[in-house]
C-alpha cells in the first residue's frame, strides 16, 4: 500500500475525505438557508405583532436566530 | 450439587468419546459446527454495519411484515439468536411494540428451518467438505483485515467453512457407526417411541444450546440410517421444545419486556410441538404429498424431514398468529415491571455490545434514564415538585408558595442511584466503541460527556441547595428572594427542556429555542450580578450573604447552561446541527 493510499484511509477514518468535507459544507450551507428563512418569517412576525409581549418574545426569538446564523458562518 | 456432578459426568462423558472412535468424530463434528455457527454469528454483527436492525426496525409495522422480516433475517444470518438478541435490545429501548417482536420472532422460528434445508440439501448433494477448507483459508486471511467489514466476511466464511467440516465428520462418523451399531433396531414404535425421541431431541438441543446443532446431527443420523425417519420427526420436534430454554436462560437476566418475548417464544414452540405430535402421522402422510407435489424423492428422507420441519413451523404460525393479541395482554399481566428505586440499568444489555447502532440506542435511553433520575433530585433539592414545573402554572407563583424544605439527601441518592447507573453507562460505552466506526465512537463520546455533566449538576445542585434551605427559612427577605429567583431560573430551564424534549418540533426550532434559553440565562445571569452590588451598596445583604449569593448565582448559572448542553446531546440527532448547538465547557 502506497503512503497516498494510507493517507486516503486515515482522511476517511477520521472524516477528513474531501467527499466527506464537501457533504459537510453542503449541509450547512442547508442549515443557513434554513436559518435565514426563519430568521426573515420572525421580522416579519415582529413587524405584524401587536401587543409588547409578543414583540419581546419574538425579538428574543430573533436574537437566538441570529446567535445560530453567526455560529453556522464561523463552523 | 453440581458441582459435585460435573467432574464425574465430564469423566464419562471423556471415557465415552475415548473408548468409542465413531463417537469421537461425531462429537468432534458437532463441536465443530457449533463453532461455525459461532463465527458465523460474530461475523454478521461486524458485517451487518447496523442493516440488520435497519431492516428490523423498519419492516415490522404489521404482524404479517413481521414474521416475514424474522424469517427472511433469520433465513440469511442463519441464527434466530441473533435476531432474538436483536429484538430484546429494540423491544428494551422502547422501539417496536411486544406484538411486532412476537412476530419477528415467529417468523425466525421458521427462518431457522432453513439450517434443515442448507445440511439436507448441500450437505448430501454436494460434498461440501471439499469447499470446508479453501473457506476456512480465505476466512482466516480475510478475518486479519483491519476494515471491519471484511473481517465480517472473513468470519462468515470461517462459520461456513467450520459448519461444512462439521456435518462432514458427522456424516463420516454416523456412516462408520452403521457398520458397528445399529441404533435404528432400538427404536419403539407408538406414541411412547415418539415422546421418548421428542424428549431426547430437547434435552440434546438443551445441552448442544443450539437447535440448528441438533437438526443437523438428526439429519446426519437418518442419512446413516441410524435412526427411523419416524422417529427423526420426533427429534425435530424435540429440537424445537429445546431450543427455548436457550432463550429462557437469556431472558432471566434481561428486562420485562424480555421475559415476555421469551414466553411468547416458549407458548409457541409448545403449542407448535403439541400439534405436531398430536398430528405427527397425519402430517407425516401430508409431508409425502406434497414433497411428491414438489417432486422431491419419495425415499430422500433427510429432504422430507427438512420439509417437515418447515411445515410445522408454518401450521403453527397459522394457528398462533391470530392470538398475538391475546398474548401480549396475557403477558403483559403475567410480567409487570417492578416499580422499586433501582439503581440498574433498564436499557443497556451485554448482548448488544457488538450490534453498534442498537448499542448507541440503548446508550442514548440509559442516558435519558440517567437524566429522569437525576431531574428529581435537581428538583427537590429546589424544595420543588416535578408536577408544579412541568405544570402550566406561573413559575414565580411556584417557587413563591413551595418553600418548605424536601428532605432530600443528594450523596445518598447518588450513591444508591446515580452512581452505579453512570459506571454501568461509561462501562457500557467503552465496551461497544470497540466494535464502531470513528463517526459512531464520536456519538458515544457526546453521550458519556451528557451523562458526565448530568452527574455533576447533581453535584452541584448539593451545594445551592445549603444555602436555598438556610436563606429560605432565613429572616432576610431580600436574599430570600434573591434565592428564590435563582429557584426560578432553574425551573425555567427546566420547563423549557420537557416542552423541547417532547414536541414533535423540527430541528431548526428545537436549536433556536435552545438559543434562547442561553440568551435567558446570560441575561438573567448579568441582572443577578448588577443586583447583588446594589443589595450591598444598600447595605441589604452582608458581606457573607453576597458571596453566597455569587458562588450560587455562578452555579445555577453553571447547570442551567450544562442542562441545555444534556439536551443538545440527547434531543437533537444530526450532528452538525448540534455542533452549532453546542458551547463552552462547564
Amino acid at each position: 500500500m502506497n503512503i497516498k493510499k494510507i493517507v486516503k484511509k486515515i482522511d476517511n477514518y477520521f472524516d477528513l475525505s474531501q467527499k466527506k468535507q464537501d457533504e459537510k459544507k453542503q449541509k450547512l450551507l442547508d442549515i443557513l438557508e434554513k436559518l435565514m428563512d426563519k430568521k426573515l418569517s420572525i421580522q416579519k412576525e415582529i413587524k405584524k405583532a401587536s401587543s409588547k409581549k409578543d414583540k419581546d418574545e419574538l425579538n428574543l426569538e430573533l436574537k437566538a436566530i441570529k446567535n445560530l446564523i453567526k455560529k453556522a458562518s464561523i463552523e | 450439587m453440581k458441582r459435585f456432578l460435573i467432574p464425574p459426568l465430564f469423566l464419562l462423558f471423556s471415557y465415552f468419546i475415548i473408548s468409542n472412535d465413531n463417537a469421537k468424530v461425531i462429537v468432534a463434528g458437532i463441536a465443530i459446527f457449533l463453532i461455525g455457527m459461532h463465527f458465523m454469528e460474530n461475523g454478521f454483527k461486524l458485517f451487518s454495519g447496523g442493516t440488520l436492525e435497519k431492516i428490523l426496525a423498519k419492516f415490522t409495522s404489521s404482524t404479517p411484515k413481521s414474521i416475514a422480516t424474522g424469517f427472511v433475517s433469520t433465513s440469511i444470518v442463519q441464527s434466530s439468536s441473533l435476531t432474538s438478541i436483536v429484538m430484546i435490545s429494540f423491544l428494551s429501548a422502547g422501539l417496536i411494540g411486544l406484538t411486532q417482536a412476537i412476530g419477528v420472532i415467529f417468523g425466525s422460528n421458521l427462518g431457522s428451518t432453513t439450517t434443515a434445508w442448507i445440511v439436507a440439501y448441500f450437505g448430501f448433494k454436494v460434498k461440501i467438505s471439499v469447499y470446508a477448507m479453501p473457506m476456512i483459508i480465505f476466512g482466516v486471511v480475510f478475518k486479519f483485515a483491519t476494515d471491519s467489514r471484511y473481517k465480517g466476511v472473513g468470519y462468515i466464511l470461517l462459520g461456513l467453512g467450520f459448519i461444512f467440516l462439521g456435518i462432514s465428520y458427522m456424516k463420516e462418523g454416523f456412516d462408520a457407526l452403521k457398520n458397528s451399531i445399529d441404533l435404528a433396531s432400538y427404536a419403539i414404535d407408538g406414541y411412547v417411541g415418539i415422546l421418548i425421541f421428542v424428549l431426547i431431541g430437547a434435552i440434546a438441543t438443551v445441552v448442544i444450546q443450539s437447535s440448528a446443532a441438533t437438526m443437523a446431527i438428526i439429519i446426519t443420523a437418518l442419512a446413516g440410517g441410524q435412526i427411523l425417519y419416524i422417529s427423526a420427526l420426533a427429534l425435530a420436534i424435540g429440537a424445537n421444545i429445546g431450543t427455548t430454554v436457550t432463550a429462557i436462560i437469556g431472558a432471566s437476566t434481561s428486562n420485562e419486556e424480555g421475559k415476555r418475548l421469551a414466553a411468547a417464544h416458549l407458548i409457541f414452540n409448545f403449542i407448535t410441538a403439541f400439534i405436531a405430535l398430536l398430528f405427527i402421522y397425519q402430517l407425516s402422510t401430508f409431508v409425502d404429498l406434497l414433497s411428491e407435489f414438489i417432486g422431491i424423492d419419495p425415499n430422500s428422507y433427510i429432504l422430507k424431514l427438512a420439509l417437515f420441519h418447515t411445515v410445522f413451523n408454518i401450521l403453527g404460525i397459522l394457528l398462533v398468529s391470530p392470538f398475538i393479541g391475546i398474548m401480549v395482554n396475557f403477558l403483559n399481566k403475567l410480567f409487570i415491571p417492578k416499580v422499586k428505586k433501582s439503581s440498574k440499568p433498564k436499557f443497556l444489555n451485554d448482548a448488544v455490545i457488538q450490534v453498534p447502532e442498537t448499542a448507541i440506542h440503548a446508550l442514548r435511553k440509559e442516558v435519558i434514564n440517567l437524566y429522569d433520575k437525576s431531574l428529581k433530585a435537581v428538583i427537590h433539592a429546589m424544595n420543588l415538585h416535578r408536577e408544579d414545573i412541568f405544570s402550566n402554572k406561573k413559575l414565580k407563583d411556584i417557587v413563591h408558595t413551595s418553600n418548605r424544605k424536601i428532605n432530600t439527601n443528594i450523596d445518598e441518592i447518588y450513591k444508591e442511584t446515580l452512581k452505579s447507573l453512570y459506571s454501568e453507562i461509561i462501562r457500557f460505552s467503552s465496551l461497544s466503541q470497540k466494535h464502531m466506526t470513528h463517526e459512531e465512537r464520536t456519538t458515544v463520546g457526546s453521550l458519556k460527556t451528557a451523562s458526565r455533566k448530568i452527574v455533576k449538576s447533581v453535584k452541584e445542585i448539593k451545594e445551592l441547595q445549603k444555602n436555598i434551605n438556610h436563606f429560605s427559612q432565613g429572616k432576610n427577605s431580600d436574599i430570600k428572594y434573591e434565592y428564590n429567583l435563582l429557584r426560578e431560573q432553574l425551573a425555567y430551564t427546566l420547563r423549557e427542556i420537557e416542552t423541547l424534549r417532547k414536541d414533535e418540533i423540527n430541528e431548526i426550532d428545537r436549536l433556536t429555542k435552545m438559543e434562547t434559553i442561553k440568551i435567558k440565562i446570560d441575561e438573567f445571569d448579568a441582572a443577578t450580578n448588577e443586583k447583588i452590588d446594589d443589595l450591598i451598596r444598600t447595605n441589604k445583604i452582608d458581606a457573607r450573604m453576597a458571596t453566597s449569593l455569587i458562588n450560587d448565582a455562578s452555579f445555577a448559572s453553571h447547570i442551567c447552561v450544562r442542562l441545555v448542553e444534556i439536551a443538545n446531546i440527547m434531543w437533537i440527532d444530526d450532528k452538525e446541527f448540534q455542533k452549532i448547538g453546542e458551547d463552552n465547557e462547564y
